[in-house]
């Protein structure tokens, strides 16, 4: 085995000191509680606006950032970062706990209120960003701009929606079928174009 | 890793059910509870259908980044802090993150080694249930867990088995350190960048010494097997070699088993790698023949 270990020195550890969120992850991983607010303080405002745009209502995405936060404290020492990153992990729980609290919580009618409300743009983001995530920013808008009109209705409304097919199909007033379809041509679309590989 | 039918499987159910159909709908959370419940039984079954899922729930997940930052209400900070005391960790997967946790303080998180390495072995999606699990995690943890607790393979082959080897049989083992948990990641990091290219020789004495290096990640890695145990008195250096000379890149011990370790500095393509027997403590140039030189 290797033995330079002795001198702890963290200068070891990585050219940049553990700073991203996947190096904060895994010590969060490890019990790390001061990674833990490091990471939060990394992560926070990007999970509340995710969740915002979802729920709307500040309360409920207060409730619902909280609860995904406790869930990345509590799995944090599963995740495997050779399988995806940080923060895209950190999304995906996101993202579906708002889901299910639009779901358990709202009736379907105020849904279609709330989303009727708002426009169907692709969210733009107006605040000053750093230039790594201006320029993620603009790698996915680029690749959103890919997908047909259809097909960007379609994602947009589920995933900045948090709407079901069933009820992107009652809104657009088109089969079920062509709302899996266009959802299902549009993802593939979408992953080519930002080079997910499978 | 997988199993032998799922092959089988895979042909019956996408005959029986569309679920490939879905899987989409699935990555955007946009199916209904009945949906999700089929979904999710297809995927218990099917690797491919595992692995087209996770791909969509990756691309999913970068739509997040158009959606702009809100700081969350400042209270909310210290009462996670708060929160997260009274919050048990689960126990990590043995064969993806037991390392990470030899220097956790949260007793619960800890395994032996003897179940860290039975478990390195065996299939990584049955060790996911979560004794302690909290009251409502379920399908979002399902989700997200489905590519990054459950998922076999995705890695170049052998820096995987490297890692896990290492992970399965090293204890104590810590962040810092050339075979930390953060040299870990850096090492995932370069075997999965797109330009990751990996090379194997033989070494003059005995053993194989394979280079993943990547020049987006500007990062090489070593990984050693069966190179014979040098004793105390001497130490395996590694070189980047260039037309202007070699430039050490770190040392390295070995047993005869497998190890690895990332170079220290940067690699540029072109550069070869090499690796000397020096003097323990290292040498700045080196004073013997390599045992094995990799170009690149």
């Amino acid at each position: 085995m290797l033995e330079r270990v002795a001198d702890g020195g963290g200068e070891l550890a990585a050219p940049e000191p553990g700073s991203t969120a996947d190096d904060l992850l895994a010590r969060v991983g490890g019990g790390d509680r001061e990674a833990f607010g490091a990471l939060y303080d990394a992560t926070s405002a990007r999970i509340f606006g995710l969740v915002r745009r979802l729920l709307v209502d500040p309360a409920q995405a207060e409730e619902v950032t909280q609860d995904v936060y406790l869930e990345i404290w509590q799995t944090a020492p599963r995740f495997d970062p050779a399988r995806g990153n940080a923060l895209a992990w950190m999304f995906t729980l996101a993202h579906r706990r708002a889901v299910d609290r639009i779901r358990s919580v709202q009736a379907a009618r105020d849904r279609d209120l709330r989303i009727g409300a708002r426009d169907l743009e692709v969210p733009v983001d107006l605040v000053a960003e750093a230039a790594e995530t201006r320029i993620e920013h603009e790698r996915v808008k680029g690749a959103l701009g890919d997908l047909s009109e259809l097909q960007r209705e379609c994602v947009v409304l589920a995933y900045y929606g948090g709407m079901s097919q069933s009820e992107i199909a009652a809104r657009l007033g088109v089969p079920l079928g062509t709302v899996k379809t266009r959802l299902r041509d549009g993802m593939i679309r979408l992953r080519t174009a930002l080079g997910v590989t499978t | 890793m997988t199993g032998p039918n799922d092959d089988g499987e895979r042909e019956r159910h996408d005959a029986a059910f569309d679920a490939s159909d879905e899987l989409a709908a699935y990555a955007l959370d946009a199916v209904d509870p009945a949906e999700r419940d089929a979904v999710e039984r297809a995927l218990a079954e099917s690797a491919r259908l595992r692995d087209e899922t996770d791909a969509y729930a990756v691309t999913a997940a970068q739509l997040a980044e158009l959606t702009p930052p809100v700081a969350p209400p400042a209270d909310l900070r210290a009462r996670l802090m708060a929160s997260i005391d009274t919050t048990p960790q689960v126990t990590p997967d043995a064969a993806t993150s037991s390392a990470a946790t030899s220097t956790s303080d949260v007793p619960e998180a800890r395994e032996t080694p003897e179940a860290a390495r039975g478990a390195a072995t065996s299939d990584a999606r049955d060790g996911a249930a979560p004794p302690d699990a909290p009251g409502e995690r379920g399908p979002a943890h399902a989700q997200a867990r489905r590519r990054w607790f459950q998922r076999p393979g995705a890695l170049v082959a052998v820096a995987a088995a490297a890692v896990i080897l290492l992970v399965g049989a090293v204890v104590g083992i810590g962040w810092p350190g050339p075979n930390g948990w953060g040299a870990q990641l850096q090492m995932t990091a370069i075997a999965e960048a797109p330009d990751a290219q990996t090379t194997t020789h033989e070494a003059e004495g005995g053993g194989e010494v394979t280079l993943v290096s990547s020049a987006s990640k500007g990062q090489s890695v070593v990984v050693a097997e069966g190179l014979p145990d040098l004793g105390d008195d001497q130490t395996y250096e590694l070189w980047y070699i260039d037309d202007a000379g070699a430039e050490s890149a770190g040392t390295f011990n070995a047993s005869g088993g497998e190890t690895w370790r990332i170079l220290d500095g940067s690699f540029t393509p072109g550069v070869a790698v090499g690796v000397t027997v020096e003097p323990a403590g290292g040498s700045p140039q080196p004073t013997t023949e390599p045992i094995v030189v990799i170009a690149t």
